[in-house]
């Protein structure tokens, strides 16, 4: 009797007492950990392409907002009632949760592994990606949590002690990458440049032109120091398009096919119609498909293209399908834009005009932005299109709206060629409507731009339902900047506060952010 | 069919056959302790509707044939036959009956208990309550049964999802579904993914594979005190089923066949006067029209339910044996909603060894498959389009013609996008949803169990028990190209996901029973093994890539794009192993004072690591039965106290300890962000109850009340902040409270010869406290929600507080407007607190009336206070297509108590004020209602025919039954009791779920 209770003790003791298993058991066998990533030494590399991949946002993050705001591209849809960002009203407000969690977040990670596996050039990489997604989110907000990120609380930075770190952190990353110009550990993993390490330092020179070129006028002395720096770097800069900087879309189809073609929510815009139609702009052809209704454009028969106003009185979605959708190019890119030489050759044409040493001679670059723009696009037709000194944006007529509804009259009176003769102020109007044209999507620099020296002079919003709740943009004015993340506002509200205070005006849209300093762009 | 009629006929012809009555017999019938007649004895002839009842002084006068039995039954005391003698004389003493008390319930682990030593609360319900209205989703029964226990389902139709919580919300993580357990086994109750408001359908639960008629009887184990041997899984109550089996000597053949029907109760209160202008998709015109008005109702079809089961069963002393087979087939009201169900049962048990041992084993199969299972939401549900469709256009052109064929693309195209000026993501054409939309679930699913039982000695039983849970389901959505331009890709996309739900369990208990004198001691002790491999598969979830298909319109892996992962999945709740020993010990004093104490040890899976995956936990609980200690008066029957306190401990979920790197469709790998919780701990559940069971007038009325205290400590939390390394960590945090009461009130209050009434009144009410959040979150932790609805979670406040924009109000409450229009201004984007979703209190009524051979229930359901919200009607207002926005058209204005700049205004312009107030970012005050609800929720009326003339049948009833009848009260435009889905992340949110419905219907039971 009493041995038959001793085996069931046992028994149960038995099988109660092996937990050996627990910790396989506990893991997702269909994750990957860092032990078996390092076969092939995969352990490092695998997790850079989807941060550089989340560099860029899809419809509500750029969409709906910058390439609205900087009237790029047009939205046929009244969203949420025709009430949405693109009308000033803030609906979507994300890209800042793709830049901290696809970004921010992974790539502290990923340098911490590739400093204990001493992979000095892995580790710049990685803090180039920071700042890579980083100065385009300062671009929204202003202010966001850079040097103090992973700090308890965390605190935002003012924008000049944001600008100060990156280039600081350029410095370093420009001297380990120049350190190690044979390396080819990148190859496997970089579908940008193949493990190139020149092209990446000339990536990190023409940013650091780019940021410089932001605080050219709001901190004219650090902006001159940093674009001479950046000029002057023996690794160069990115000036033919064999070395562009492009993001691989890693299979995925471009952002705005799917919002175009799928979804049938976004047009070519109607500044694009003016600007691109009125300086008969072969990229055009390029850049959009023509509109599938010819009785849309009366007033151009030889450009069959139409575009939608941005900020528009909008009924029904289906009213504006048949204008232009973008080109149906895009529908088999593999890459897209993120700092090209066109741009560069801007960059320096502006140097120039700022007398900073090393720039050259700011007509060459102006050119030569113009023709490697159109090299870039596969357009043809760049000589003849330089010297057109009489061609000037159209005005803009909405079809499909009664009156003068949508409608705008042009107010640019800049020319495209060169004219030696003219002041600075008119030469920046001529270079940075061509950076416009070429930020084609990649417009986040555009937007700056706008902001920063009020060029290209784009029409206002016809609809804006700006209000208290996010601030109050004036008829004749444009939306500043992104307001703070409602979660921040709420869960990190200290440090909204602190960074309400270095913007100098309230968290609002109406808010100008540190370089956009407002008045003549030369002293 | 025509046999079962044949059958039918035999029945009622032969059910009056007359008997010869040549005697005449008296008597006194008394009460045996003391002598005393008792009036209202009943007195029926067996097998006959002869009877009578005793007078005031106890005497009673029938008239009977010599050999027949007369039975004597008075409620309260046992029941006597006598067989009629040559004596005219019957004098009868009746004794006390106390086998109402003695009754014996099944507690955890499936051992029994007699009710009056548990000192916890527990109810239990007979399966045949389950099974009396045939509600396709059976478990919806249980709504109003069972004190405490709140019940919501899925509007998904047939096979669908219900939500089940016994005692509120005790954690942060998971949804406080209570364990069920099958003959003392716990089984899987894995429910599938809940639809969004962007997506998904209910993909149902493991209860709906049962077969309702295989219940016996089901227990509610309340509270952890009553769970404790199940350990944390038993934490948020258990409900026991207890099947049916073979009994000795006895074989019997039942069949059941029932057919409903279920109808819409009532569709949205929808306009069809004023259509849309400009080719808007919003009738927003001021002109008002004549347009078709019907073509809403016309679309839901009235929905078919057949339910046929067959079981035998029967053996001898040594083997019993029960077999059962099922089969539902039911159609639900949208159109192409199919249901199919196939179960069979086997079950038997045998004695060996000189009747020591005894081994059963239990098969059960279930086959379940779903057609066209009803969404949620916005995305690819046909509701939308249907009621938004404007309404100066002709449905029935967009209703015949849903498709067009593209000839630059020489394939269909969805016809929608003329009526409403363009593609709008949010609605499609209804009818080609219908057509060209394909959802098919399946399930096939075995569980098979084995018990041996072994009585070492008269006191010393041992028992093992093992059960393997095996189904494999499978969950595919084919959506043809050309439909909506957003929601769908022009190739068309597939969903497909397979995937399999193991569960294996054993345990082994070593029970000791003895009595020594006045003491009565019930030991046991034993252990556990469990392991649970949940949606172990694969899926193929194109999300929003328009590049999932390669060829148009084929829907398998072949034609998947290179860039479309074809995932391995694993459920959050999967590959757990748990092992446990448990000990518990009763020790009863003389029947009147009983102490049990429980302990059990843990080790669990999911802590590896952390140092805390062995944990201990115990229980204690004391009863005392007043009525065996003290004398009463006599109107109290019975009394009884008890008190419990037990602590529990949960695990946390699976993989949280060590999250890994995830491999992405296009080859890199992404970043585990969520930090390692290498120090997390078990929840723990400490639960504090006391209770009370009186019984009055001889058994005739009963109370039972429960006071409990719960409080869950430890929480396990997730904490969203992107500004470290991890973007996301755990934390064990946080204390929540549910405090509340039970009260079950049960009595007879009519019992006569012909006639008797029988009631029983549920009343729980439980109040959820956040009582602390971790210091960092007293900013509130979103727990879910629908758009700008939001569920928050902030110290002080309650699980499933809802969190929405309201009115702006001046101080004389006036709503305030915005300067230029008539829009009223909203309270801004960080939402207010717009009420609980959870009932204050919930009401069951039970009611069984019977006369003669007829009988009729009737089950009133009451929840009272909470709220919901409708985006449904949010979105009608702004689309324009709402009754209220076309009344106020015809009135010319909207009548409003507001105010612009400090003046008084009484009436805005219709369009304004609904533009504003509806829609997606509307004002969510205004279409927040009350889920206060009272409503006819069963009704069955049965005859049970007189078969004692045919000797191969024992019974044979007919009934007519209904369920969800109608309202008595409700506030809300629709059925507040209907959820978008059945998880914890959305309650209270109407988001275009389907309309309620009712079900009328008959049911034929025969037994043979």
């Amino acid at each position: 009797m009493k041995k038959i209770i001793y085996i069931c003790i046992v028994a149960l003791l038995a099988f109660s007492a092996c937990t050996d298993d627990f910790v396989e058991l506990n893991k997702n066998p269909f994750e990957i950990d860092d032990e078996s990533l390092k076969q092939d030494f995969n352990n490092v590399g695998a997790f850079y392409p989807p941060m550089l991949k989340n560099l860029f946002g899809h419809q509500i993050e750029h969409n709906l907002s910058h390439d609205s705001w900087v009237r790029h591209l047009g939205t046929p849809t009244p969203f949420v009632g025709g009430i949405n960002n693109t009308t000033y009203v803030i609906r979507w407000n994300t890209y800042w949760n793709r830049i901290y969690d696809q970004i921010m977040s992974p790539a502290t990670n990923v340098i911490k592994i590739a400093e204990s596996e001493n992979y000095p050039v892995f580790v710049e990489w990685a803090k180039l990606i920071k700042i890579l997604g980083m100065h385009r989110l300062t671009a929204y907000h202003g202010p966001v949590i850079f040097t103090k990120f992973g700090e308890e609380p965390a605190t935002y930075d003012s924008e000049p002690v944001l600008y100060n770190a990156f280039f600081t952190q350029l410095d370093e990353i420009q001297s380990v990458f120049a350190a190690n110009q044979d390396y080819v550990g990148l190859a496997k993993f970089d579908a940008s440049y193949g493990g190139k390490m020149d092209q990446w330092s000339k990536l990190v020179n023409s940013l650091r032109l780019r940021l410089a070129i932001r605080l050219s006028k709001v901190d004219p002395a650090l902006a001159k120091t940093q674009g001479e720096k950046a000029m002057s770097d023996p690794a160069g800069l990115i000036e033919t398009n064999g070395d562009n900087f492009l993001v691989s879309l890693y299979g995925d189809v471009f952002p705005p096919v799917t919002i175009s073609f799928g979804w049938g929510d976004t047009r070519m815009s109607a500044s694009m119609e003016s600007i691109l139609i009125g300086y008969e702009d072969p990229r055009i052809a390029k850049f959009f498909d023509p509109a599938t209704d010819a009785s849309l454009y009366p007033d151009h028969a030889d450009y069959p293209y139409k575009g939608i106003r941005n900020g528009a009185e909008l009924n029904a979605k289906g009213d504006r399908l048949e204008f232009s959708n973008i080109s149906s190019d895009f529908k088999n890119v593999t890459n897209r834009r993120f700092l090209t030489a066109a741009e560069v050759h801007f960059l320096k044409a502006e140097a120039a005009l700022r007398g900073w040493v090393g720039a050259g001679d700011a007509q060459v670059h102006y050119e030569a932005g113009v023709n490697t723009s159109f090299e870039d696009w596969g357009a043809g037709g760049a000589a003849t299109y330089l010297a057109n000194d009489s061609n000037l944006p159209i005005d803009y007529d909405d079809p499909k709206a009664t009156g003068a509804v949508n409608d705008f009259v042009n107010r640019i009176t800049s020319t495209v060629a060169w004219d030696a003769a003219g002041t600075n102020e008119e030469k920046l109007e001529k270079i940075i409507t061509q950076k416009w044209i070429d930020g084609y999507t990649n417009s986040i620099e555009a937007w700056v731009d706008h902001r920063r020296t009020d060029y290209p002079k784009l029409p206002f919003n016809y609809k804006n339902d700006s209000n208290a709740d996010w601030g109050i943009i004036p008829a004749d004015d444009f939306l500043r900047r992104q307001v703070f993340l409602t979660s921040q506002r709420e869960n990190n509200a200290s440090s909204v506060a602190e960074a309400t205070g270095f913007l100098g005006g309230p968290d609002e849209i109406g808010t100008k952010l540190w370089w956009d300093t407002g008045g003549a762009n030369f002293n | 069919m025509l046999k079962k009629l044949l059958v039918f006929l035999v029945l009622i012809g032969g059910s009056h056959s007359l008997l010869a009555q040549d005697k005449t017999v008296s008597g006194v019938v008394t009460e045996a302790a003391n002598g005393a007649p008792i009036p209202g004895v009943n007195i029926v002839v067996q097998g006959t509707t002869n009877g009578t009842q005793t007078d005031f002084d106890g005497n009673y006068t029938i008239n009977v044939s010599e050999g027949s039995i007369l039975v004597f039954s008075y409620l309260g005391m046992k029941t006597k036959n006598v067989t009629v003698g040559s004596s005219n004389s019957i004098n009868v003493s009746l004794e006390e009956d106390a086998s109402q008390l003695e009754e014996v319930v099944v507690t955890a682990l499936g051992i029994k208990r007699k009710e009056k030593t548990l000192t916890y609360a527990q109810q239990t319900v007979g399966g045949d309550e389950l099974t009396k209205s045939r509600d396709v989703n059976f478990m919806n029964a249980l709504s109003g049964k069972a004190a405490g226990v709140e019940i919501r389902k899925s509007s998904s139709g047939p096979g669908g999802s219900t939500k089940i919580q016994i005692r509120g919300s005790k954690s942060l993580s998971g949804d406080s579904s209570p364990l069920f357990v099958i003959d003392g086994i716990p089984m899987v109750n894995n429910r599938g993914s809940q639809p969004g408001l962007w997506d998904g359908v209910d993909q149902g639960d493991g209860l709906s594979q049962l077969n309702p008629d295989d219940i016996e009887s089901m227990s509610i184990l309340k509270g952890a005190n009553a769970a404790i041997l199940y350990g944390s899984q038993g934490a948020n109550g258990v409900v026991i089923i207890t099947t049916k089996s073979g009994k000795s000597g006895i074989t019997t053949v039942q069949v059941n066949s029932g057919i409903t029907f279920e109808s819409v109760i009532e569709t949205p209160d929808l306009q069809f006067r004023y259509g849309a202008e400009g080719g808007a998709k919003e009738s927003w015109s001021y002109t008002r029209g004549e347009y078709q008005d019907e073509y809403v109702d016309k679309y839901f079809n009235t929905g078919e339910q057949y339910f046929n089961s067959v079981s035998v069963s029967g053996g001898n002393e040594k083997t019993q044996a029960y077999f059962s087979y099922a089969n539902t087939k039911a159609s639900g009201i949208t159109p192409g909603n199919k249901y199919g169900k196939n179960n069979i049962t086997f079950k038997q048990s045998t004695k060996l060894f000189n009747d020591k041992v005894k081994v059963t084993s239990n098969i059960i199969l279930a086959q379940e498959k779903t057609d066209g299972r009803n969404r949620s939401g916005y995305y690819n549900n046909p509701l939308t389009g249907l009621y938004w469709f404007p309404r100066n256009l002709n449905f029935y052109e967009y209703k015949d013609n849903y498709s067009l064929f593209d000839t630059t693309r020489n394939v269909d195209v969805m016809n929608w996008d003329s009526a409403i000026g363009g593609p709008d993501h949010l609605q499609s054409n209804p009818y080609w949803i219908l057509n060209k939309e394909s959802q098919e679930d399946k399930t096939n699913r075995i569980i098979a169990s084995m018990n041996i039982e072994y009585d070492i000695t008269e006191t010393l039983k041992f028992q093992l028990r093992g059960n393997y849970d095996y189904s494999v389901k499978s969950f595919e959505t084919k959506r043809a190209g050309g439909g909506n331009t957003t929601t769908v890709a022009a190739n068309g996309n597939w969903i497909y996901k397979k995937y399999d739900d193991t569960s294996s369990y054993f345990d082994a208990i070593l029970s000791y029973n003895k009595t020594f004198g006045d003491i009565s001691i019930t030991a046991l002790g034993g252990g556990t093994y469990q392991k649970t491999d949940f949606g172990n598969g694969v899926r193929v979830n194109p999300g929003a890539a328009q590049k999932q298909l390669i060829y148009a319109n084929e829907f398998n892996f072949n034609n998947l794009t290179p860039i479309i992962q074809v995932s391995s999945i694993l459920d959050e709740t999967s590959e757990v192993e748990k092992q446990s020993l448990f000990a518990n010990t009763t020790i009863g004093y003389k029947d009147m004072l009983y102490l049990d104490i429980a302990g059990r040890n843990d080790w669990a899976s999911t802590l590896a690591l952390t140092g805390n995956d062995s944990y201990f936990y115990p229980s204690i609980g004391l009863t005392a039965i007043l009525s065996e200690m003290f004398t009463f008066p006599e109107i109290i029957s019975f009394a009884k106290l008890r008190g419990s306190y037990a602590s529990v401990g949960n695990e946390v979920p699976y993989n949280k300890i060590f999250p890994r790197h995830t491999i992405n469709a296009d080859g890199s790998v992404k970043f585990n962000t969520i930090k390692p919780f290498i120090d997390a701990k078990p929840e723990i559940i400490t639960t504090s109850e006391l209770g009370m069971d009186f019984r009055f007038f001889g058994n005739r009325l009963g109370l039972d009340f429960t006071y409990y205290n719960i409080n869950s400590q430890d929480q396990f939390i997730e904490i969203n902040e992107n500004f470290f390394e991890y973007t996301s960590f755990f934390i064990n945090a946080g204390e929540i409270t549910n405090k509340g009461i039970e009260l079950t009130l049960n009595g007879k209050p009519i019992v006569n010869e012909d006639f008797s009434w029988s009631t029983a009144l549920n009343y729980s009410q439980n109040k959820n406290t956040i009582v602390s959040l971790d210091d960092r979150k007293v900013d509130g932790i979103d727990q879910g929600g629908a758009e700008g609805i939001q569920v928050r979670l902030f110290e002080g406040g309650s699980i499933s507080d809802v969190y929405g924009k309201k009115f702006l109000r001046d101080d004389q409450g006036r709503i305030m407007l915005e300067d230029a229009t008539d829009r009223p201004m909203d309270t801004g984007d960080v939402r207010v607190f717009l009420g609980n979703a959870e009932p204050d209190f919930v009401l069951g009524w039970n009611n069984s009336f019977n006369y003669k051979a007829f009988a009729l229930s009737l089950q009133v359901n009451g929840k009272f206070g909470g709220i919901v919200v409708s985006q449904t009607e949010a979105l009608l207002d702004g689309y324009g297509v709402s009754e209220r926005s076309a009344a106020a058209r015809d009135r010319g204005y909207e009548i409003i108590n507001g105010v612009r700049n400090g003046t008084a205004v009484t009436q805005v312009d219709p369009r304004d004020y609904y533009d504003k107030i509806g829609g997606r970012n509307g004002i969510d005050e205004s279409h927040t209602y009350d889920r206060t609800s009272v409503r006819l929720a069963q009704m069955a009326l049965s005859y049970n025919f007189n078969v004692s003339s045919i000797d191969f049948l024992k019974n044979a009833s007919i009934s007519l039954i209904g369920n969800n009848l109608f309202f008595f009260y409700k506030d809300a435009p629709f059925d507040p009791e209907l959820s978008l889905g059945t998880g914890r992340n959305n309650p209270g949110i109407d988001n275009y779920n389907l309309p309620s419905t009712r079900t009328l219907g008959m049911n034929v039971s025969l037994t043979f």
